[in-house]
């Protein structure tokens, strides 16, 4: 027990980074179930890429790394990249996924050659905004993530049902008057926003998996909206402090565990999910082929 | 100065041209060979609609070097490139393996996969740097690519593994074809659609870990994915886009490649994908094949010969 009692009393870093670190897992869980829903699961991989070269231009139109401009800079940066997705992917000959790659990763090399051409002496450190550094959340970036999660939050409670009901019907949503588009592109503003408070904490790559790892989790758990977010909140917070006791434990990259945790609890989920988990599935069909009177279920 | 500086970019443009010095041919060829490479297997992937598993098995190679330099305790490269195209295979055909089946989405697959894997790689990487005996200088180069480190024995790997690659791809030429296009109607014609499929998925992770030391673990799907989608607005066919991609690739990583000679700082990577995004560009407005200018032309004459016809 002294073990999960005794970092706590090292330093303040251990409760800065584990709220920061909750605070990020439960806003990534809850806009990820949405996105998973609406099959945009690596729009948030594109998202959290494009908040490198969000940072950097917002650095070099104000000179600062003012918490507001940032967030504000990576915001319109986010915006312009789902707009842009959505307009190549528009072009006939141009496929959903290769349009997200293209746009990407366009933003993210020009973000690279930006950083390392134009504000090599800023304080921006590239091995930190991807990787993280949970134990070392600065003040900037425990205020960012402080003040982004209960806005973030309180807005998908306010459009919770429109949401909802555009994430699993868009076509039906669109005949009942809810905004679709706007609402599309409101998402995307909260996952890079989140993306950007998270970033400086738990790096782009970190924040990708608090996203799409949950939901597709809670997705094989769950059977209703308010159930897989349950999940899913569930699962970055457990994935969060298994991670960072690991990290701890081992002496490893924080965020790493954390992603590392994360992945180790879908493959649980996917194994051992109740009626489809594969191990269950497996063992249904190798009893079903000895001949030992198991009943056969249908597929699925 | 602005002329000044626009002679000294000519002047060294000219100087890395003219292949004087070894490393400079060297940076050029590796970064011509990785778009070229990149540029044949990324169009199958790309017309199969998994352009995004590129990305997946990139970042993937990242946990398989961490573990192939913790086993053999150097930086050797043919052993760390040899774990990173275990990783890469393994991860490409992890995505495949979970997204069949129920209530799992194949998008979520790919991130779910690329994610973990790295995280995995990051863990190992902390674990290495904290062990007295890791020193894990050139991270940022893994990340990032830098043709220009790569020596003349790779650059031989990557010429031998690519001509093998050309090789494959025109004996499997027929299959693959159906396949990308139709792969039930191959499947009935009893192609072995499953075997093309690991082979696609071999073929990439070999791309893939080729082109890592010269564009870096995390642009390589832009070169995968990039010259390909410009290609598709140029030809109809798989050939014309197929030999269009390996074009753009190829002059994409030679600019790319001048780029960063010219301009210190700048590595070669990026350099290379910006360079495709223009020509991502050129062939989205200008392109033959549903580009934009061309689309709007045509519509107005149609509109025209409609309008003396009468009908509105």
């Amino acid at each position: 027990m002294t073990f999960l009692i005794e970092p706590w009393q090292w330093g303040d870093w251990m409760w800065r980074g584990m709220l920061t670190l909750n605070l990020v897992a439960i806003t990534s869980a809850v806009l990820g179930v949405f996105l998973y829903l609406r099959r945009m699961s690596l729009i948030a991989d594109a998202l959290a890429h494009v908040a490198l070269p969000g940072i950097v231009m917002a650095f070099l139109v104000t000179g600062s790394l003012d918490g507001a401009l940032m967030l504000g800079g990576a915001a319109l940066v986010g915006l312009f990249t789902a707009v842009a997705i959505e307009w190549v992917s528009r072009q006939p000959t141009v496929r959903s996924d290769a349009a997200i790659g293209v746009v990407f990763t366009a933003l993210f090399a020009l973000g690279v050659i930006l950083l390392s051409t134009r504000v090599r002496d800023a304080h921006i450190d590239t091995h930190c905004l991807l990787f993280g550094d949970v134990l070392g959340v600065s003040d900037r970036a425990l205020s960012l993530v402080v003040w982004s999660t209960p806005v973030v939050l309180g807005l998908v409670a306010i459009f919770y049902r429109w949401l909802s009901v555009s994430s699993f019907d868009a076509r039906f949503a669109l005949a009942l008057g809810v905004p679709v588009a706007a609402l599309n592109y409101g998402l995307m503003s909260a996952v890079t926003v989140t993306a950007v408070a998270g970033f400086e904490a738990v790096g782009a790559v970190l924040v990708i998996a608090l996203i799409i790892v949950p939901a597709a989790t809670a997705h094989l758990l769950a059977r209703s909206l308010k159930g897989m977010l349950a999940v899913s909140v569930g699962h970055g917070i457990i994935a969060s402090w298994v991670g960072m006791y690991l990290a701890i434990g081992l002496n490893i990259s924080a965020a790493g565990a954390v992603v590392v945790a994360g992945g180790a609890l879908y493959a649980l989920a996917f194994l051992f999910a109740p009626g489809h988990g594969r191990f269950w599935r497996w063992r249904r069909r190798s009893l079903a082929h000895r001949g030992q009177h198991q009943p056969l279920s249908p597929p699925g | 100065m602005k002329t000044g500086s626009t002679e000294i970019f000519w002047s060294r443009a000219a100087e890395f041209f003219s292949l004087q010095y070894d490393f400079a041919l060297y940076a050029l060829l590796a970064a011509v060979l990785v778009g070229v490479i990149c540029g044949l297997v990324g169009t199958f992937m790309v017309l199969r609609g998994m352009s995004l598993v590129g990305d997946a098995a990139g970042h993937a190679t990242l946990p398989g070097v961490a573990i192939a330099f913790l086993i053999t305790g150097t930086k050797s490269a043919p052993a760390l490139l040899l774990g990173a195209l275990a990783s890469a295979v393994l991860a490409a055909m992890t995505i495949t393996w979970i997204s069949r089946g129920p209530r799992v989405r194949a998008d979520a697959a790919i991130g779910i996969v690329l994610s973990t894997f790295f995280g995995l790689g990051i863990v190992l990487l902390s674990y290495i740097q904290a062990s007295p005996t890791g020193q894990q200088a050139g991270l940022s180069e893994y990340l990032f690519g830098n043709a220009a480190a790569v020596t003349p024995a790779q650059i031989g790997v990557v010429a031998l593994a690519g001509a093998l690659l050309v090789v494959l791809v025109g004996v499997f030429y027929r299959p693959l074809s159906l396949m990308v296009f139709d792969e039930r109607f191959a499947q009935s014609l009893g192609l072995p659609t499953h075997w093309l499929e690991l082979g696609l998925m071999a073929a990439l992770a070999v791309a893939v870990v080729l082109s890592i030391q010269a564009v870096g673990v995390i642009l390589v799907a832009a070169m995968l994915i990039i010259p390909p989608s410009a290609a598709r607005f140029l030809s109809k066919k798989l050939p014309g886009v197929m030999f269009a991609s390996i074009l753009i690739g190829g002059i994409s990583g030679a600019i790319g490649a001048m780029i960063s000679y010219v301009y210190e700082g700048v590595a070669t990577g990026p350099a290379m994908v910006l360079v495709a995004v223009v020509f991502f560009a050129l062939a989205l407005a200008f392109g033959p094949v549903g580009g934009a200018l061309p689309r709007a032309l045509r519509r107005r004459s149609a509109r025209q010969i409609a309008l003396q016809r009468g009908l509105r």
